[in-house]
């Protein structure tokens, strides 16, 4: 007796076989765990690994390398995220450092786009910069950049020992390249004067604000100023430059219509007291509320 | 007989094919992971961060609690890891020094109370 069946058995084997080993590559023996780069971390933990950068940041100036850092992490715009975690870590009654450092590492990465120059490495020791001292407008260390091949991650690209360590192996290789220019934050110790007071009627700005801008002595913007707003029976603090689309000096507060509120910049220097919501009147007789914007200055 | 031979030769090309694209072409992508399913690379350079954050902050408690998240390793031994791999990666002598200095300190270290100053 002849077998009519053909050769579809062998289509019947290579299918069961991929089968078995797509089984085998997924569930049963998937590549490791272990494995995983700062992009698949859950939310929260993206946040811990932000504030780590953030952290690590303040306390060694080392934008490229923090740029280096947030890279890892995917984000689409890491300023933007980095800005929107600090506000989070402030509503949430979090560290308010915490929120600080988040918050002048997104200032230093207003306009500077993440790009392979976060590659370029440079000291640690030649840009420390102690939390909240006067940074110098520009910084040029001597650049120092990675060595080639940095960016493994899940694809499997596992760097050499020579450069597995993305953000951590430094080789000098050359010098001159110019860093960008860093956001001058506050020095603790100086007190603020208020430059100037103004209520402002502007149907563009939403609800009673209180809107604040930190700058030194010769007008430019601060980020990182922590200010305290008082009320009876409560008390807030804010930092200048978690949003950075509106500048790096910038903070705004909320207020709530009746209350009376007082405002200061933490550590020191002249109040602003009697502030309270009111309203402005449109030319057609609508009204909306307006918003208070006081500056301080380093004197 | 020679029908079941080429029938287990397909079975076992069409595993081979499986597994390329499983392991390669198409592996399993993970989301949602955690600072201790980091590749020991990252975590390295995870402890390294917190060594820069101390040695500026003063903070041992506050290292402490940022390395708990790396896993339930006692924080002295994460850093001893991290400073194996460091040496391994070559990273720069500055940054091991951090390293150190984060260990040596976490080594007498208790929780709560502060720990010595770097």
């Amino acid at each position: 007796m002849r077998d009519e069946r053909g050769p579809w058995y062998l289509l019947t084997g290579v299918i069961l076989g991929i089968v078995l080993g797509l089984a085998y590559a997924w569930l049963v023996s998937p590549r490791e765990f272990r494995d995983t780069s700062p992009a698949s971390l859950r939310a929260d933990f993206k946040d811990q690994y932000r504030a780590m950068v953030a952290a690590a940041y303040v306390a060694n100036g080392n934008l490229p390398r923090a740029m280096s850092r947030l890279e890892q992490l995917e984000d689409e715009d890491a300023a933007r995220a980095l800005a929107e975690q600090a506000q989070r870590t402030l509503a949430e009654g979090d560290d308010p450092r915490s929120a600080q450092a988040l918050g002048i590492l997104a200032v230093a990465l207003g306009g500077v786009e993440l790009s392979p120059a976060a590659s370029e490495e440079s000291p640690p020791s030649e840009t420390t910069q102690p939390v909240g001292s006067a940074l110098t407008p520009t910084a040029k260390p001597t650049a120092l950049v990675e060595n080639p091949g940095t960016t493994g991650g899940e694809d499997g690209s596992s760097p050499s020992p020579s450069g597995e360590n993305q953000g951590a192996t430094r080789t000098p290789i050359s010098t001159g390249t110019p860093l960008p220019t860093r956001t001058p934050t506050s020095t603790p110790g100086s007190p603020f004067v208020v430059r100037d007071q103004a209520f402002e009627c502007d149907p563009a700005v939403p609800g009673p604000l209180l809107r604040v801008l930190a700058e030194d002595a010769s007008g430019s913007p601060l980020a990182g100023v922590e200010v305290v707003v008082s009320w009876d029976g409560g008390e807030d603090h804010f930092f200048t430059g978690l949003k950075p689309d509106l500048g790096a000096g910038y903070a705004d507060f909320l207020m709530t219509p009746g209350m009376v509120y007082s405002l200061r910049v933490a550590g020191g220097g002249e109040i602003v007291a009697d502030l309270t919501a009111a309203e402005c009147e449109t030319p057609g007789g609508s009204r909306y509320w307006g918003s208070w914007l006081v500056v301080f200055a380093k004197p | 007989m020679r029908r079941w031979i080429w029938f287990i030769l397909t079975v076992g090309i069409g595993f081979g094919v499986g597994l390329l694209y499983g392991w390669v072409i198409s592996p399993v992508k993970y989301v949602d992971t955690t600072l201790s399913n980091l590749r020991y690379d990252y975590q390295t350079d995870y402890v390294l961060m917190a060594a820069e954050a101390y040695a500026a902050e003063g903070d041992l408690d506050l290292a402490a609690r940022r390395l708990a998240a790396l896993g339930d390793t006692p924080p002295a031994e994460i850093v001893r890891q991290a400073m194996i791999y460091a040496a391994q990666l070559q990273y720069a002598d500055s940054d091991q020094e951090l390293l150190s200095q984060l260990a040596t300190a976490l080594q007498v270290w208790t929780p709560g109370s502060g720990g010595p100053a770097p």
